[in-house]
């Protein structure tokens, strides 16, 4: 066992190993390009703060920040709700193939994303999704249903079935009894997978720099990208800008952070 | 009113061989308690969730007031069930969960408040309705989910054995509040259980199964008194009914090397069965001897464990807390031979008693 003095020393070291990068780019981000080519850990002497207007009006982030918005709320909206449709199902419902539909679904997880991005790509240029936010969410969608359904089935399989079957002799319907009974139950397991799709998509940078092409349509991670340079790299900017990207993360995981506790240490249903 | 009947009710799993529930035929009066006893895995529970319609019947047919309802779901049925686990919904007060059925058969709002009440009041719950189910003791959750069934004044109540999950005092409790319910409520009761003092307590009728089959069906007292075979026999009473191969000869059955008077007919081999209340370990007329192996002190009795020459099997005697029988000891046995009874070994039932 530690002592307390040593757990400290430990700790102290863990936050600093941790929270380093993100303060040296957050002191970043308020320094010019300049400034920082000349002493890149020096502390800011002037604070530019007219570096946030500047990078969301005169570079494009707010129109990169309403794509990844758009593009990540609406595939975490569907992919909540179609995850945990198929969880209950694979969970709760004895059919024919169940477990074989379960690994199919499950066995995706195994595929590297450079195995299917080619593949996805002609999908989305036949279909006329190519280089759209619609078809990005659409990618996005498939790309995390199976962790989705797979960390929610193993959650939903816990549910004790005496209380659907309390629910059926209650004189609730299957489609009912998963909103009112379900759901609420499985709350904390869904907000973890509510804040582990944002916070992945959020940062996804592969397939959108395959499947987007028009600066209109650049997400978040595209948008910085934009910033690097063969030659030039505006480091001061691509700081500010991750500042800027960093904002919902760590929103979304303080909202669900009790909820993201509650549904790791699970055994919430007894 | 409501008569609950099972004909030929029958349960085949998909690629399972045999029969969960075999041919189990019932016929529940109004108002009767009826309890379902058997040892895990005998097909009550199953036959339980048929009558409840969460489990399809396979073949047979179940009415409810002379109405079929084998394709009839289980919240058309008008039945209540409790559960063992009592399935209470952990996301909801214990209002909502008492409310929760009343809620979807579009009650008044008034009327759902003055029912919940009237529940809770009756149940000892008025002062935890806004709780949720896990700052609820074993034995308050235990009512809650009797009041959910309670509340929605069901035509039958079926009950999963729904008092095993408590600890032994609280059960006892509970058990009396059972049957003050239902002389209360009047309604018609199944009851699964597999402890044996639940079903003679509190059943006014016991249902016997065994292996998806009924065994025999009848009040306490006479499936405890007449058991139909050797199992209803060993499985009814604690401890169980004394079941030792014997050989009737001359007038007289052999048991071991120890020899009985019978004052009936009977055939050659046969086992015989006797409750240890019925041997008694001093006074009356002794007529044979055994070695005492163990004295079990219970104190308002005493459970005597001795073996006769010649068996292999234990005899296990039920005596007054006056016993003073020692380990090692040769005890004087009076066996009560109007209360035996005798065995057919082929088939286990037991043989009618034709006194000569």
């Amino acid at each position: 066992m530690f002592s307390r003095g040593v757990l400290f020393v430990i700790v102290t070291l863990y936050t600093a190993f941790a929270a380093g990068p993100f303060l040296w780019v957050a002191t970043m981000s308020v320094r010019t390009t300049t400034e920082i080519s000349l002493d890149h850990y020096a502390w800011p002497e002037i604070w530019h703060w007219e570096k946030f207007p500047a990078a969301w009006f005169k570079s494009n982030y707010q129109v990169y920040f309403e794509n990844s918005l758009l593009v990540v709320v609406s595939a975490v909206i569907v992919l909540t709700v179609i995850g945990s449709m198929a969880a209950h199902c694979f969970a709760r419902y004895k059919f024919r193939a169940n477990r074989l539909l379960y690994f199919i679904i499950f066995s995706a997880i195994i595929f590297p994303p450079q195995i299917t991005i080619i593949s996805m790509f002609q999908i989305l240029v036949q279909y006329g999704l190519y280089n759209s936010l619609v078809g990005l969410s659409l990618v996005y969608i498939a790309v995390q249903l199976p962790l989705t359904v797979y960390i929610l089935e193993s959650f939903f399989a816990r549910i004790p079935a005496d209380l659907f079957d309390a629910a059926r002799i209650d004189g609730y319907s299957e489609w009912q009894i998963f909103w009112k009974v379900s759901l609420p139950i499985a709350l904390p397991a869904i907000s973890t997978t509510i804040i582990l799709n944002t916070i992945l998509l959020w940062n996804e940078f592969l397939y959108a720099v395959v499947l987007i092409t028009d600066e209109s349509k650049r997400t978040l991670p595209l948008g910085i990208q934009r910033f690097m340079g063969d030659q030039l790299e505006d480091v001061g900017m691509i700081a500010t800008g991750l500042m800027i990207a960093i904002i919902p993360v760590v929103l979304i995981y303080a909202f669900f952070s009790e909820k993201l506790i509650q549904g790791m240490t699970a055994g919430a249903v007894k | 009113m409501a008569i609950v009947c099972l004909d030929r009710l029958c349960k085949k799993y998909p690629g399972g061989d045999a029969l969960a529930v075999d041919s189990v035929s019932l016929e529940i009066a109004h108002g009767e308690f009826m309890v379902l006893l058997g040892p895990s895995g005998c097909g009550k529970s199953t036959t339980l969730r048929m009558v409840a319609g969460l489990e399809a019947i396979s073949s047979g047919e179940l009415s409810i007031d002379g109405k079929r309802v084998n394709d009839i779901p289980a919240k058309d049925r008008d039945i209540a069930m409790v559960f063992q686990s009592y399935a209470l919904y952990p996301h909801m007060s214990v209002f909502d969960n008492l409310a929760f059925g009343l809620r979807r058969r579009n009650f008044s709002s008034s009327e759902i408040e003055r029912r919940v009440r009237d529940v809770s009041a009756t149940l000892g719950l008025a002062e935890f309705l806004k709780r949720k189910p896990h700052a609820l003791s074993g034995g308050q959750r235990q009512r809650v989910a009797l009041g959910r069934a309670i509340v929605r004044d069901p035509k039958v109540f079926l009950f999963d054995e729904p008092l095993s999950n408590l600890d032994a005092a609280l059960r006892v409790g509970m058990r009396g509040e059972l049957i003050k319910l239902h002389h209360r409520l009047d309604a018609t009761m199944i009851y699964v259980t597999h402890d044996q003092v639940e079903a003679m307590t509190m059943g006014d009728r016991i249902c016997i199964m065994n292996g998806g089959k009924v065994v025999q069906i009848g009040a306490p007292l006479d499936v405890y008194r007449e058991p139909a075979d050797t199992f209803v026999a060993a499985f009814l009473g604690s401890p169980p009914t004394n079941l030792l191969p014997a050989r009737f000869a001359a007038g007289a059955l052999r048991i071991g090397d120890s020899t009985l008077a019978l004052q009936r007919d009977c055939p050659q081999d046969v086992i015989f069965g006797i409750r240890p209340e019925d041997i008694r370990i001093e006074g009356g007329a002794p007529q044979l001897h055994g070695e005492v192996l163990a004295v079990e002190p219970l104190g308002a009795e005493t459970i005597v464990r001795f073996r006769l020459p010649g068996v292999q099997s234990d005899v296990l005697a039920r005596g007054p807390r006056t016993v003073r029988a020692k380990v090692g000891e040769r005890v004087p046995l009076a066996f009560d031979m109007a209360s035996a009874h005798l065995f057919d070994p082929a088939t286990a039932r037991r043989i009618a008693q034709e006194r000569k």
